[in-house]
C-alpha cells in the first residue's frame, strides 16, 4: 500500500512536472526571440536593434537575438521574416527602411511589403539632415540655391544609395527650388559621409546618426532636416518647410515586424513589451548617444503610418520622374 | 595632454589586470579565427557584442575587439601557408608563395617570417598612430573619388605582376575577376546586375567566399584527384624557423610591407586586404629575381604579411580620430563604442582619453603577446600537415562552410562557395595562376564606381583626375609604370632581333 502511494506520488510529481512545460509553450515567449536586422552589423538599424537587445531582458524572461542577414538592399533578410514561422519568435527589425516605403515603388518586390507582414511597433524615425562643410560659404539653404541661381552652376550632393531616402529629399529639393543638384550616389551611409568630410562635394544628407559626430567635430553644418517638423535628435535645425521649400520626407523609419499571421496575443505581447523599452530611461539614453530619436507608435498606428509613407514616396517618386531602369 | 603623458596614462589603463585579460582574450580568439578559413573578424566581433554589454566601461569591451581584429592578421597566414587556404580575406596572397614554400618544405620558416613580419609592422604601425594620428587623419580625408579611381587604376596594373609565367592567363583571369565584381547592384545607377532574378545575388559575390573558394576549396579538389601527390606534401614539414638568408631577404620586404599597409590603411574604404595585395605585387615588381615568385619566394610571404598587420592598426586611426569606419571590422567596433555611449571622433582624446589612450597602449601590449602567442605555434601547426589528407580535407571544408555562412547566415553562400572551389579547381587543371582574380574582383567595382562619381562631380570633364594634385600623382606613377613596362619589352624584343640576325 505504502508502495503504492509512493509510486503514484512519483507518478504525480513527474506529470505535475510534466505538464506545466508542456503548457509553458503556450505561453509566450518560452524561448529566446530571433530578431532579423537585414542590414550589416554596425550600420544604424544594427545599432538600434542593440540598444533594444541590451535594455529588452528588463521587461521579458526570454532573450532576443539579433541576427544580421544583409543583402539585396535588405530584401533577403525581410523575404527570411515573412517565410518564417508565424509564431513571434522570428521578427524583423528596420521595418520602413527604404526596401518597405521606396522600392516597391521601383521594382518587383518578391513578398508583399504591407500585407505579408504585421507592423509590431514603430521604434525612431531616421530623417534625412542636409549638410554642408564647416568651411562652406552656405549657412542655409536659401544662401545654397541663391548661390546655384547667380553662379548658374550645379550644386554637388553625395547620397547614401541611388534612389533611397537621402538621394529622393535631395532630388526633390533641386526640383522644388529650381536648381540643378547632381546627386553622386555611394555604397552606403558611411561613404557619402565621408565624402563630404573630405570636401569632395559641395553638400551631403545623411541620418542624424551618421553626421552628428562630424557636426559635434565642427566638420559640418547642418542646414536642414526633411521631416515635417523639426528632428528631436537635432532640434535647432530648421525644416525645408521652415526655410520656405515645400518638400518633406519620412526619411527612413525604423520599426519591428512579424510575419503576418502572426497571432494577435502574440504581437499584442511585442509591442507592450517595445513600448515599455521605449519609456525605459536607459533606452532613453543609449537613444541619445546613438542619436536615433525615439519615436514609438502601437501596432495600429504604425501600420496606418506606413501606408501614409509609402504613399508620399509614391507620389514622390512619380512626381520627380524617378527611376533605376 | 601631451603624446608622452597620453601613452604613459594609455599603459596605466591598458596594465590594470581586467585589460590585459581582455587584451590577451582577443589576441587568443583573433589567431583562432585568423587560423580557421572563412571566419573573419567582423562576424566574429558582431557575435561577441552582447557580452561586453554587461562590462561598465567601454575600454575594456574595445581592447577585446580590437585584440580580435589584429589578431586574426596574424592568424590569417597559417592556412594559406598551409593548405593553401585564406585564414582570412587579407591573406589570400599569401597562399601564392607561402603555400608554395610549404610544398617544399619550408612551412616553418614561412609561418616563422609571417609572424614576425606581423609583429615588426603592427609594432611600427602603432607608434605611427601614436605619433601622427591626427595630421595622418586629415590627409587621408583628401583621398575622394577621383583619387581612389586612380590608385585603384594602379592597383590594377599592379595585379598583371601577381599571373604566373603567362601574361595572357593573367590578363584573362583579371577580367573573369573584373566580371565576377559587376554582379549586383550598381551603386551608381541602383539597378541589379547579373543577377538571374535571384536576390542573394543582389549584394554580389562575398569576397571571402570567392577566395576561399577559389584558393582553398579548389586546391583540396586538385589534390583528391592527385591522392599520391598530396601525401608527399604532406609529410614534409621541414624545420621551423627562418635561416640568416631568409631573414636578409626578408628584411627590406617587411619595412616596405610595412609602409604600403599603413597608408592604404589609412585610407577610407582601404583595409587590409588591399594593403596585402599591393604589398605582394611591390615586392615582385622590385624584386631582382621576380621569376622566384609564385615558387615560393620568402618575399611574398613577408610583404603581404606585414601589410596586412600594418593596415589594419593603421585603419584605427581614421575611427579614433574621425569617427570614421573604413572596413566592416572597424565598424563593428565603432558600433561597440557607440552603444557604450563613446562617440568616436576628434573629441575622443578629450573627452574619452583613457579609451582613447588606452587602446592605443594595448595594441603595443596585443602585438607583444601574440608574437609570444604565435611563434611557438608555428611548430604546432607545421604537425598539422601530418594529419593525413582523408581526414584533413573533409574537416577544413567543413570550416570553410562554417566561415562562409556565418558572413551573412544565409545558405546561399554555401553554393556559391562550391561553385568557386569548382572554378578554383578547373583553373588548376587548366594551368591558370588565380592569383590577380580576388585583386581584380575588389578592384573593379571601385574603378567603376569611383570613375562614374567623379565624372558626376566635374560634370562629365575627365580633367578631374589631372587637376587634384593627390589623383594627379598617381595617374603620373601610372603613367611611369607603363612606359617603362614598355621600354623593357622594346629593348628586350630589339635584343632578341639582335641576337636572331647574329645567328
Amino acid at each position: 500500500m505504502k508502495r503504492k502511494i509512493v509510486s503514484s506520488l512519483v507518478i504525480a510529481l513527474v506529470v505535475a512536472f510534466m505538464v506545466p512545460t508542456a503548457f509553458a509553450q503556450d505561453k509566450f515567449p518560452s524561448k529566446p526571440i530571433n530578431v532579423i536586422v537585414p542590414f550589416a552589423a554596425g550600420g544604424s538599424s544594427d545599432l538600434l536593434a542593440r540598444a533594444v537587445e541590451r535594455i529588452w531582458p528588463k521587461f521579458s524572461p526570454q532573450p532576443v537575438v539579433i541576427i544580421n542577414k544583409p543583402g539585396g538592399g535588405g530584401v533577403v533578410g525581410t523575404e527570411f521574416v515573412v517565410r518564417s514561422k508565424p509564431d513571434g519568435y522570428t521578427l524583423y527589425l528596420a521595418y520602413g527602411s527604404g526596401h518597405d516605403v521606396v522600392m516597391p515603388h521601383l521594382q518587383k518586390m518578391p513578398y508583399d511589403t504591407y500585407k505579408d507582414l504585421a507592423a509590431v511597433s514603430r521604434l525612431s524615425v531616421h530623417s534625412v539632415a542636409i549638410c554642408t562643410g564647416a568651411k562652406s560659404e552656405f549657412n542655409s539653404i536659401k544662401d545654397m540655391v541663391a548661390w546655384a541661381k547667380k553662379e548658374n552652376k550645379p550644386i554637388t550632393s553625395s547620397v547614401s544609395t541611388k534612389a533611397g531616402a537621402v538621394d529622393i529629399t535631395i532630388t526633390a529639393l533641386g526640383k522644388v527650388a529650381g536648381i540643378n543638384i547632381v546627386t553622386i550616389p555611394f555604397a552606403g551611409g558611411a561613404d557619402a559621409v565621408t565624402t563630404l568630410a573630405g570636401g569632395h562635394v559641395m553638400i551631403g544628407g545623411g541620418h542624424p546618426s551618421e553626421i552628428m559626430p562630424h557636426i559635434k567635430a565642427g566638420r559640418f553644418k547642418p542646414l536642414a532636416v526633411a521631416l515635417p517638423q523639426r528632428d528631436p535628435s537635432l532640434p535647432d535645425v530648421p525644416t525645408l518647410i521652415e526655410q520656405g521649400f515645400n518638400v518633406h520626407t519620412w526619411g527612413s523609419i525604423k520599426g519591428v515586424a512579424a510575419p503576418a499571421a502572426t497571432p494577435k496575443e502574440v504581437v499584442e505581447y511585442l509591442d507592450a513589451t517595445f513600448k515599455k523599452i521605449c519609456e525605459d530611461a536607459e533606452f532613453k539614453k543609449l537613444m541619445v548617444d546613438l542619436a536615433q530619436p525615439i519615436m514609438y507608435q502601437n501596432s495600429a498606428d504604425f501600420a496606418k503610418f506606413l501606408q501614409q509613407a509609402y504613399a508620399d514616396y509614391g507620389k514622390l517618386i512619380k512626381d520627380l520622374n524617378i527611376s533605376i531602369q | 595632454m601631451g603624446i608622452f603623458d597620453g601613452i604613459i596614462s594609455g599603459f596605466g589603463v591598458a596594465l590594470t589586470p581586467m585589460n590585459l585579460l581582455f587584451g590577451f582574450l582577443g589576441a587568443l580568439i583573433g589567431t583562432a579565427i585568423g587560423v580557421l578559413p572563412g571566419l573573419g573578424p567582423a562576424a566574429t566581433i558582431a557575435l561577441l557584442l552582447p557580452i561586453t554589454y554587461s562590462i561598465p566601461s567601454p575600454v575594456p569591451a574595445v581592447i577585446l575587439m580590437a585584440g580580435i581584429y589584429y589578431g586574426a592578421m596574424y592568424g590569417g597566414s597559417t592556412t594559406s601557408i598551409l593548405l593553401n587556404l585564406p585564414g582570412e580575406a587579407a591573406s589570400v596572397v599569401t597562399c601564392i608563395d607561402g603555400y608554395k614554400m610549404a610544398q617544399k618544405g619550408r612551412a616553418g620558416a614561412a609561418l616563422g617570417i609571417a609572424a614576425i613580419g606581423s609583429f615588426i609592422a603592427g609594432t611600427v604601425a602603432v607608434v605611427g598612430l601614436t605619433l601622427f594620428a591626427p595630421p595622418i587623419a586629415e590627409f587621408a580625408l583628401g583621398f575622394g573619388p577621383p583619387e581612389k579611381f586612380a590608385l585603384a587604376l594602379l592597383g590594377l596594373l599592379m595585379a598583371v605582376t601577381l599571373s604566373g609565367d603567362s601574361t595572357t592567363k593573367g590578363l584573362i583571369i583579371m577580367v573573369l575577376g573584373l566580371l565576377f565584381g559587376t554582379v549586383g547592384i550598381d551603386p551608381i545607377s541602383g539597378k541589379s546586375r547579373f543577377d538571374f532574378g535571384v536576390i542573394e545575388l543582389q549584394s554580389g559575390f562575398d569576397f571571402v567566399t570567392l577566395a576561399v573558394g577559389v584558393f582553398g576549396v579548389g586546391e583540396i579538389f586538385y589534390n583528391l584527384e592527385q591522392q599520391g601527390a598530396a601525401e608527399i606534401v604532406t609529410t614534409k614539414v621541414g624545420q621551423v624557423f627562418p635561416k640568416m638568408t631568409d631573414w636578409i631577404k626578408a628584411r627590406m620586404a617587411i619595412l616596405r610591407g610595412t609602409l604600403v599597409g599603413f597608408f592604404i590603411g589609412i585610407i577610407p574604404g582601404g583595409g587590409a586586404v588591399i594593403a596585402s595585395l599591393v604589398s605582394y605585387a611591390v615586392e615582385k615588381k622590385v624584386s631582382k629575381h621576380p621569376e622566384e615568385f609564385g615558387q615560393g619566394a620568402i618575399e611574398g610571404v613577408a610583404g603581404p604579411e606585414s601589410a596586412n598587420n600594418a593596415a589594419s592598426s593603421a585603419s584605427f586611426i581614421p575611427l579614433l580620430t574621425l569617427g570614421i569606419p573604413s572596413n566592416a571590422s572597424i565598424a563593428m567596433i565603432f558600433a561597440c563604442l557607440l552603444i557604450k555611449g563613446v562617440t568616436p571622433g576628434p573629441f575622443l582624446i578629450v573627452e574619452h582619453a583613457d579609451v582613447f589612450w588606452g587602446v592605443i597602449a594595448s595594441m603595443y601590449i596585443g602585438n607583444v603577446m601574440l608574437i609570444i602567442l604565435n611563434l611557438p605555434l608555428v611548430g604546432i601547426w607545421v604537425q598539422l600537415l601530418r594529419v593525413p589528407y582523408s581526414i584533413l580535407a573533409p574537416v577544413v571544408i567543413l570550416f570553410t562552410m562554417i566561415g562562409s555562412y556565418s558572413i551573412a547566415n544565409q545558405a546561399f553562400d554555401l553554393y556559391t562557395l562550391i561553385a568557386f572551389g569548382v572554378l578554383g579547381y578547373a583553373l588548376r587543371k587548366l594551368k591558370f595562376e588565380a592569383g590577380p582574380l580576388p585583386l581584380a574582383f575588389i578592384l573593379g567595382p571601385m574603378i567603376e564606381g569611383a570613375m562614374r562619381q567623379s565624372l558626376l562631380m566635374s560634370g562629365g570633364s575627365f580633367a578631374i583626375f589631372f587637376t587634384r594634385p593627390i589623383s594627379m600623382t598617381i595617374v603620373a606613377l601610372f603613367a611611369l609604370f607603363v612606359m617603362g613596362q614598355i621600354i623593357v619589352s622594346v629593348r628586350r624584343s630589339s635584343r632578341c632581333a639582335r641576337v636572331q640576325k647574329a645567328a
